[in-house]
């Protein structure tokens, strides 16, 4: 602080702190950085049109991007009068009530858990497969998964910092391959006729109703992510803006990117043959699209690094939900204690413990990594993605119901109940087709025994959640605020939930 | 100039972000032990907390206000001081946390420095900037064992102390502070805290939610 500075004018504290703060690009990076383009492209949509026989996936992208973008008319207003809106137990909490919120905080850590640690079971075979054809090693998918897992947990317990501009770069050269390869796909469609069959809303339906539940949750997993930018709704320059707007862009991006190559997969392959042929070639199916050159050299390593930054960014994820839990008390506390360099190590060294499991499990069980493990557990996560946004969106309705707060009818109301609806519907038609969804038999025990889990987390969450309203009043009162927890204080804005 | 440098004492500089200053680093190396601006919102707890033990300022709900105007003797405490009272607004306690840590850790590695307890060593790399190394390890150890004050439950802790050991855990030092300390040393730090009048208290709970809000959102 200098001479000059100490002279400063008034009001000069607050023009310099806001200099400090994010624009929409950097908000929009964050948010981008762990959306992770090509594992969807390259690991999600081939598994999906495999695993489901259906061709709709196009068409469900740009439908649950419409849907999202109401849902994110509530989602984005009421982040503008809460702390620590960037997790989804904040909303319910504020919203519905702190018992359901402890039981939402249960939901997502599960949910982020299932995504975080399903993509072990793509990163195992990727990195195998490219070993085997260009080093001459081969071994197991497990033995790679846990290499990925081991520098993982390292850098988990390293500088944050490192690890989120290293997704960044990742970012930019994922979403560069993907369009390069949906252009080449659409340059040379199957028969020399370009289809838009699969963009149809028809093909939502296409094998009846329910079946569009089961590409709702596919696509939506492809969305998992946007809902990140209110984490920095603190950090940003002008949160009525920039969080809004970065959400939106992410959104339509994401759909216009996944729609796109999702479609140059069915053109390329043939509508007809899409779900065969992604069934012979895994993720070959986007690798192909621009020929066996440098691009489809390029693609098959960025997967790669993409499902690493995807594990990386919902690991980071997972440790931030527990260390905030852990701050309020509502998990142990050490959960939410740092250790050096102020990185929360338990956290992030109790989801490592998880991913470890998991792996061991999947390599003793000798169960296939990609559809059991990738898929299976990155779809039930979407599913209690879904959960929570629909969730969220009862929240946004009973916060507005008590005081408006000066927000309209639309942002208050009207579009968080249509957002609700449609993805309460879209659960329901999800757990009545889940054997669709996972490629099983509807009487599989996998088929009822995933989106049951979450049946019995949230139980566990609202036991939870009374016993601390009755024995902990303390934290019961502080639930929901977060790193704000600790202040013991809402803010003149909060809410009055009970 | 007198010909007299000064030299660093065990007994410290008395100041409580000189303290913290030698606490967050490594006695010999000078090397940090917690991210840049987990150090800075610390550091900046501190400056605030030297002025509310000094009776110059005070935090209540709705911000920080000036007590006295009476100058204090430490320039860096009267160049804060002087913010405070020229600020037009009224700003919360976590607005003035975030930006004093702009610029608090080179602020009181300069009055570290004056007093003889730092000194400038040439950087490592030739890219990297000038690094502060302590000029006596014994002394800048000793903040350690001041912090610990607040965690004997045999001793009654001061309120220099308890502040001191309460934004030092506050700002992520605590796994460096605990260790060293007697059986049931987390509680007696908590209740060393409780202890304190209200407004530091208040001080050291911002500044630990500022903290761990920059760790949340990556932003250390």
């Amino acid at each position: 602080m200098s001479r000059q500075q100490a002279r400063t004018r008034p009001g000069s504290v607050s023009r310099a702190l806001a200099r400090d703060r994010l624009g929409v690009p950097a908000v929009l990076f964050f948010v981008l950085a762990g959306v992770a383009p090509l594992t969807v492209a390259a690991g999600v949509i081939p598994t999906a049109y495999q695993t489901t026989g259906l061709t709709g996936i196009p068409a469900a992208f740009l439908v649950i991007a419409v849907i999202l973008a109401i849902f994110a008319t509530g989602y984005v207003a009421m982040t503008r009068h809460i702390t620590n809106s960037g997790a989804f137990y904040a909303f319910v909490s504020r919203g519905i009530g702190r018992t359901a919120g402890v039981s939402a905080a249960l939901v997502a850590l599960q949910s982020y858990s299932f995504l975080q640690v399903g993509l072990y079971g793509a990163l195992g075979p990727a990195a195998a497969s490219e070993a085997a054809a260009h080093l001459g090693i081969h071994e197991p998918w497990w033995a790679w998964a846990l290499v990925a897992w081991a520098v993982i947990t390292v850098l988990g317990l390293l500088r944050v910092d490192i690890t989120g501009w290293v997704l960044g770069v990742l970012l930019t050269a994922e979403i560069t391959v993907v369009v390069a390869e949906t252009v080449s796909g659409l340059a040379h469609p199957a028969g020399g006729h370009l289809s838009f069959a699969t963009l149809s809303p028809a093909s939502l339906t296409s094998a009846g109703f329910g079946t569009f539940g089961v590409l709702a949750v596919v696509a939506v997993l492809g969305f998992v992510g946007f809902e990140q930018a209110p984490v920095l709704a603190e950090e940003a320059k002008n949160p009525r803006r920039t969080i809004p707007v970065a959400t939106y862009f992410a959104l339509g991006m994401i759909a216009i990117v996944y729609a796109g190559a999702s479609w140059a997969m069915a053109v390329h392959a043939g509508t007809g043959h899409v779900v065969a042929t992604a069934a012979q070639q895994g993720p070959g199916l986007l690798f192909g699209l621009g020929g066996s050159g440098a691009l489809s050299q390029a693609a098959q390593l960025l997967f790669m690094t993409s499902l690493f930054a995807a594990a990386l960014a919902f690991h980071n994820v997972v440790w931030r939900y527990m260390f905030a839990l852990g701050r309020e008390n509502v998990l142990p506390a050490a959960l939410g204690r740092t250790g050096g360099n102020n990185i929360p190590k338990a956290a992030s060294l109790v989801q490592s413990a998880t991913g470890l499991a998991v792996i061991v499990v999947y390599a003793i069980g000798g169960w296939p990594p990609m559809a059991d493990l990738f898929f299976w557990l990155g779809t039930s996560g979407g599913f209690g993605i879904i959960l929570l946004l629909a969730l969220t969106s009862v929240a946004v309705i009973a916060f507005f119901a008590r005081d408006p707060r000066g927000e309209n009818a639309w942002r208050r109301l009207i579009a968080p109940a249509l957002a609700a609806v449609l993805l309460a519907g879209i659960a329901v038609l999800a757990v009545l087709h889940y054997g669709t969804l996972l490629g099983v038999s509807a009487g599989d025990p996998a088929a009822w025994a995933l989106p049951a889990s979450y049946a019995v987390v949230a139980v566990i969450g609202l036991g939870w959640g009374l016993i601390l309203r009755t024995r902990r009043p303390r934290v019961y009162a502080a639930l929901g605020l977060g790193a704000h927890a600790v202040t013991g204080q809402l803010t003149p804005a909060a809410g009055e939930a009970a | 100039m007198t010909g007299r440098e000064p030299r660093a004492r065990l007994g410290g500089t008395g100041r409580l972000a000189d303290d913290l200053y030698l606490l967050a680093h490594h006695d010999v190396t000078g090397r940090p032990y917690l991210q840049p601006r987990a150090i800075g919102i610390g550091l900046a707890g501190t400056l605030l907390a030297e002025l509310m033990l000094a009776d110059r300022i005070c935090i209540w709900p709705d911000g920080v206000v000036a007590a006295s105007r009476t100058p204090p003797e430490d320039g860096l405490a009267l160049r804060v001081l002087d913010l405070v009272v020229s600020e037009r607004e009224r700003l919360p306690a976590r607005d003035w946390l975030l930006f004093l840590a702009r610029t608090a850790a080179q602020d009181v590695a300069q009055r570290l420095e004056q007093s003889g307890y730092l000194t400038q060593a040439s950087p490592r790399r030739p890219w990297r900037a000038e690094r502060w190394v302590p000029v006596d390890s014994d002394c800048a150890f000793a903040p350690l064992t001041r912090a610990q004050s607040a965690l004997n439950p045999s001793r009654p802790a001061t309120a220099q102390g308890a502040a001191l050991a309460g934004l030092a855990a506050a700002c992520g030092l605590g796994s460096r502070l605990l260790p060293y300390g007697p059986p049931g040393a987390r509680r007696c730090l908590d209740e060393a805290v409780r202890q304190l009048p209200s407004g530091l208290r208040d001080l050291i709970a911002q500044t630990q939610a500022a903290v761990d809000a920059a760790v949340l959102t990556h932003r250390v």
